[in-house]
């Protein structure tokens, strides 16, 4: 098991040790990244339930962009699937959507079932560079500007010719509509405002909204947090009840505050570690390991390719299984989160109320 | 290790069995008083021993279940944690649910809801519910592919071999079929349908759709019969869809979920009266149907459902003013809030509705309690509807302080009848196991599974069935005077159903050309579970 403390060379024992020794001496640590197989990100939810950790993401910028809107104002969403299938209109938010996969594919086929099968399908671009797209409207305002003056001009608040007033008719005139952007560049107002859009579009036809999911395994954790602990994945444990809090458990804030004492790097699938992560103790579970990625690093099998694990399938849309390409002498992050656990509740009482 | 729970009320109606006396129990089994010397002993005197009781219909794992968690985050209360489960007292989370129905005396939990694009989630979702045994049904009847091959005509055989795969492959113990074609008619623009109509783009009907999946479910012999969610609920009229829906059965075996929602006659004078005779009237003359009740109870709650076309009609009474609808693959889901507004007169006529389906019943074993949960209410409150079956006085107390259209348009204040303990455990206890087919469980006779629960008998059948005073699990004790105890882990019960290889190549071929990835990418492998998580239910001879 390969494994590093501060730089150097270890078994895995020690560096055991030494991440255990490093969190047992915190007073409010956060465990981080969780871009991870579902069984680590229990592991890593168990961890933070048992020492009284707080917990966040790698992707929380969509993700709560995402959570925020979803829960002032709910949401009206269709799949990657549903809209390759189905999709005759499909209007492109933003700049990153472009970069998308997904957006080749859509580009090379046309509807297969549903109300529109056969029909050509139209691409349209709102605020992005759009060299396939048969309209394009700019954003000079930002994103949510631009969506909040489409909306006007399909609910019949504004009229008159315009590059907005055509995208209004053309998605009007959609019979099943996709409304693509990536959370993280539209932000919470921007995705609430989509979203009021898309509900304004069913009063006459069928459009709904489809994020793009950021980086790491958000998409993973989200329900594993929800069914864990009741909530989305922004909790803390210090009090022994999981207190869902997305300000307060940003772990960017927290480390840059001086608020969190301690970190716990989770990204068996690898993910770019954020630069606070230098600024507290830190421990790193790594699938592409860096020895100076924290004081203890220590390498974990990759999901899907040492060992096999359960995550999220971004065409599919669904959690699945991937077994392990070859096999690896590594261990998962889930097995030494729990040693990690073992030794923290033989040297740590349970945190004070 | 032996152990006899001593001097109790034994109350098991598939024995007849209603008197003080022992019960036996050696390696997780009930046994005959065997002639020895126990090496336990449970007094439970001025006690009440029945089986552990039986969930068939509880929203308790899935997309929607935990859309509903991120869409109403303060929907649950949370407490500090107990000694030795960290997220038990999670208001609304997995082991908060586990916590819940154990303290109340079930012991098995099925969630009735489990699209196969999302299987594997689900499955892990219930993996994580601790001390009781799972399971789920698997949904079918909106999927594209089933409906290409009916549209296709391919034959009962290759329906039936769909089937068998899908049910194979999530790992379900049935098969429920919600709206059947009604999530497809939604995305193509539909705002209601009924059994006959005409689905867009497949020129099938829910009719055609729900009666081959009711053949298939014979033809496999899943233990469980299709389990039905019909078209229009919560409509006036809805009555007039649950009987065409059980004509359309033609005899074969049918369970109707949550018939609450559908005992609604349509009013003359607008809005809807109660249609529990009716409703009750077409199970007692139809020996091979069954019902559970969706029984509403007062107050906030979120209503989940895969039905997106009924959803999505009812979006507008959300309440907060909020809701989500994902119109994803297959059924997709929905989720909106509701409030069921204490003294409300359509809530309070909905609730007498409820409770008059089973008062009503000729037969409890085939009327099951639920309240659809969260739907009609948290399952939380299953004691406090116990509580108004058994006792009449309580009964009239609480239809005193609601308004007179519940005496107007409902029967419920004029029926004088008091379920028995052996009837409730017919409600909760044989009935759904028998529903299931799970053999093994919902009765105390000798080899069966030793799911025991153990109430201090209490005039306050709240308070009684709310917090049990034992609750075994295999024999072993999970819950003592309310709390749990031991956090053992359950299985999920899973039907034993081989897919033809035929199919699965047909399949794969076509999922592969559809999500750019195969029928491997729905698969729910043990290597995904800590541990062993699943357990082997036969098929039907
Ligand atoms: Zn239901």
């Amino acid at each position: 098991m390969p494994a590093w403390v501060k730089g150097d060379a270890t078994d895995a024992d020690t560096a055991i040790a030494a991440a255990a020794a490093l969190l047992a001496a915190a007073r409010a640590p956060v465990i981080a990244g969780l871009s991870a197989e579902v069984a680590a990100i229990r592991a890593a939810y168990d961890l933070a339930g048992r020492i009284g950790a707080s917990v966040d993401t790698a992707g929380a910028a969509g993700t709560y962009a995402e959570l925020g809107a979803l829960s002032r104002a709910g949401a009206l969403t269709t799949t990657p699937a549903e809209t390759v299938g189905r999709a005759d209109a499909v209007l492109v938010v933003g700049e990153t959507p472009w970069r998308d996969p997904l957006l080749k594919r859509l580009a090379g086929t046309k509807p297969v079932r549903g109300r529109a099968a056969a029909a050509d399908r139209t691409l349209l671009a709102l605020g992005g560079a759009a060299s396939g797209a048969a309209l394009a409207c700019p954003a000079d305002q930002g994103l949510p500007q631009a969506l909040a003056l489409l909306r006007a001009h399909v609910r019949g608040h504004l009229a008159g010719a315009s590059a907005v007033a055509d995208l209004a008719a053309r998605l009007a005139a959609g019979r099943y509509v996709a409304l693509l952007y990536d959370p993280a560049e539209l932000g919470a107002p921007g995705v609430e405002m989509l979203q009021g859009l898309a509900i304004d579009l069913n009063d006459a036809t069928r459009a709904f909204a489809l994020a793009l999911s950021g980086p790491g395994q958000d998409r993973a954790v989200v329900p594993v947090s929800a069914w864990t602990t009741g909530q989305a994945p922004r909790v803390g444990f210090g009090r022994r009840v999981p207190e869902h809090d997305p300000w307060r458990f940003d772990a960017a804030r927290q480390a840059e505050s001086g608020e969190a004492d301690a970190a716990l790097w989770l990204a068996s699938v690898p993910v770019a570690a954020p630069g606070w992560l230098a600024r507290v103790p830190s421990v790193a579970l790594l699938g592409e390991p860096a020895a100076d990625a924290a004081q203890v690093v220590i390498q974990v099998g990759r999901p899907g390719r040492d060992l096999g694990g359960v995550l999220w399938h971004e065409a599919r849309a669904a959690l699945t299984y991937r077994p392990a390409s070859g096999p690896a002498d590594l261990p998962s992050a889930a097995s030494v989160l729990a040693r990690l656990g073992e030794r923290l509740a033989a040297s740590r009482s349970v945190p004070a109320c | 290790m032996l152990s006899v729970i001593r001097g109790g009320r034994v109350v098991d109606p598939t024995a007849g069995r209603d008197a003080v006396g022992d019960l036996w129990i050696e390696d997780g089994r009930v046994v005959a008083p065997p002639g020895r010397e126990p090496d336990r002993v449970v007094d439970a005197a001025g006690c009440v021993v029945m089986a552990g009781g039986v969930e068939v219909h509880s929203h308790i794992a899935g997309g929607n279940v935990v859309t509903s968690r991120l869409l109403l985050p303060d929907l649950y209360v949370s407490e500090a944690a107990p000694e030795g489960h960290p997220f038990a007292h999670a208001g609304g989370a997995a082991a908060w649910i586990g916590a819940t129905y154990a303290r109340m005396g079930y012991t098995t939990a099925v969630e009735p809801a489990m699209p196969p694009t999302h299987a594997l989630a689900t499955q892990l979702e219930l993996a994580d519910i601790p001390l009781l045994d799972r399971g789920a049904l698997t949904v079918m009847g909106n999927d594209d592919h089933l409906l290409q091959l009916l549209r296709e005509r391919q034959g009962a055989a290759a329906v039936r071999d769909l089937v068998a795969l899908n049910v194979a492959t999530s790992r379900g113990l049935g098969v429920k079929c919600i709206n059947a074609g009604g999530a497809s008619a939604f995305k193509d623009g539909a705002l209601k349908l009924s059994l006959d109509e005409e689905i867009p783009c497949y020129g099938l009907t829910t009719r055609a759709i729900m009666g081959a999946l009711l053949d298939a479910v014979e033809e496999i012999g899943v233990p469980h019969p299709l389990h039905v969610h019909c078209n229009n609920l919560g409509l006036p009229g809805a009555d007039d869809s649950f009987a065409a829906t059980l004509d359309a059965a033609e005899g074969r075996r049918i369970h109707f979920a949550h018939a609450q929602f559908y005992a609604y006659g349509a009013d003359e004078g607008g809005g809807f009266r109660s249609a529990a005779e009716r409703i009750a009237r077409c199970i007692a003359d139809n020996p091979n149907a069954t019902l559970d009740i969706g029984q509403v109870v007062f107050g906030q709650t979120v209503t989940v459902s895969l039905d997106i076309l009924r959803q999505f009609a009812g979006r507008k009474g959300a309440k907060p003013k909020k809701w989500a609808i994902n119109a994803g693959d297959a059924e997709g889901g929905g989720v909106v809030p509701f409030l069921y507004r204490p003294r409300g007169p359509t809530s309070s006529l909905q609730w007498a509705i409820g409770l008059e389906i089973m008062l009503l019943s000729t037969d409890p074993e085939r009327t099951i309690l639920t309240t659809d949960h969260p739907n009609g209410g948290p399952f939380t409150q299953y004691p406090r509807i116990i509580h108004l079956l058994m006792d009449r006085e309580e009964r009239a107390r609480e239809i005193a302080t609601l308004p007179a259209v519940v005496g107007e348009r409902s029967g419920l204040p004029g029926i004088e009848r008091e379920y028995t303990l052996s009837e409730i455990a017919q409600l909760t206890r044989s009935g759904p196991a028998r529903l299931l087919g799970l053999t093994d469980r919902g009765h105390l006779r000798p080899g069966a599974r030793a799911d025991v629960a153990v109430y201090r008998d209490d005039p306050d059948r709240t308070a009684m069935f709310t917090a049990a005073k034992l609750v075994l699990k295999d024999g072993t004790p999970i819950v003592e005077d309310g709390e749990v105890v031991e956090w053992r882990a359950g299985r999920t019960l899973s039907l034993a159903v081989e897919a033809d290889t035929g199919m699965a190549r047909r399949t794969d071929a076509y999922l592969t050309d559809r999500f750019g990835a195969g029928l491997d990418s729905f698969a729910v492998p043990d290597a995904a579970f800590e541990g062993p998580a699943f357990e082997a239910v036969a098929c039907r001879a």
